[in-house]
């Protein structure tokens, strides 16, 4: 089962988000925050990236779902600071952050690759609301 | 091929949490599993998908469509009857 780091501009955005995860996956999947520069400052920092990557570490792969801008730089520091043979088990993926953590979490909780909950994760920016 | 149609009273209908419980319980059987909304009158769209599953809108209310086929089609009708019966409180 994959694991999931959500990295946002704001620690309470990826808190919260990490947490709305958590209850979708019923606690199956590992779901690890990392938001901001420390727990008060709004950005992002590569370290805390690197910190939650490492804890989140699965045989099966991690899944990064983030904002944007630097958060892509911050994570893709982050993966390179990680030792060769486990950069690729790391995926960014392009989904929206809350959407996106909400399918991914149901779908690596069924067991799927990194690469079909990345995929299903992706797809949620075309689901529908309002109609 | 086992078919059954049921309300969904969750004030919740099948969003976020009962839908990820429709879909792990979906997931848990190797039967082919299809749902749709009757109400809003969708197509069928596979279970063990959590994009399909919210993509239905299910609101509170709603009557929903199943349709199982395979060797534990049954088991699989029963438990998806069960939790949406049941309020979505299985702890699984």
């Amino acid at each position: 089962m994959i694991g999931i780091v959500i990295v946002s501009h704001s620690p309470k955005v990826a808190q919260g988000t990490a947490e709305l995860a958590q209850e979708m996956s019923q606690e199956r999947v590992k779901i690890v925050a990392a938001g901001g520069v420390d727990d008060e400052t709004i950005g992002t920092n590569a370290e805390r990236i690197l910190a939650a990557l490492q804890e989140a570490e699965t045989e099966d792969g991690v899944l990064v779902l983030l904002d944007l801008g630097s958060a892509v730089m911050s994570t893709q520091v982050a993966i390179e600071m990680l030792p060769e043979e486990k950069r690729d088990k790391v995926t960014i993926s392009e989904a929206p952050l809350v959407e996106g953590a909400i399918v991914a979490s149901v779908e690596a909780s069924l067991g799927r690759s990194l690469e079909e909950v990345n995929n299903a994760a992706v797809e949620a920016r075309n689901m529908e609301k309002l109609t | 091929m086992e078919e059954l149609e049921i309300v969904v009273d969750h004030p919740a209908g099948l969003h976020l949490r009962p839908a990820a419980m429709f879909v792990q319980t979906a997931a848990s059987f190797d039967a082919d599993i299809r749902v749709r909304n009757v109400t809003r009158d969708t197509a069928f769209k596979n279970a063990k998908s959590s994009l399909d599953v919210m993509s239905l809108q299910v609101s509170e209310g709603n009557t929903i469509a199943i349709t199982a086929e395979g060797e534990d089609a049954g088991e699989a009708m029963d438990a998806l009857r069960g939790l949406v019966e049941g309020g979505f409180t299985k702890e699984e």
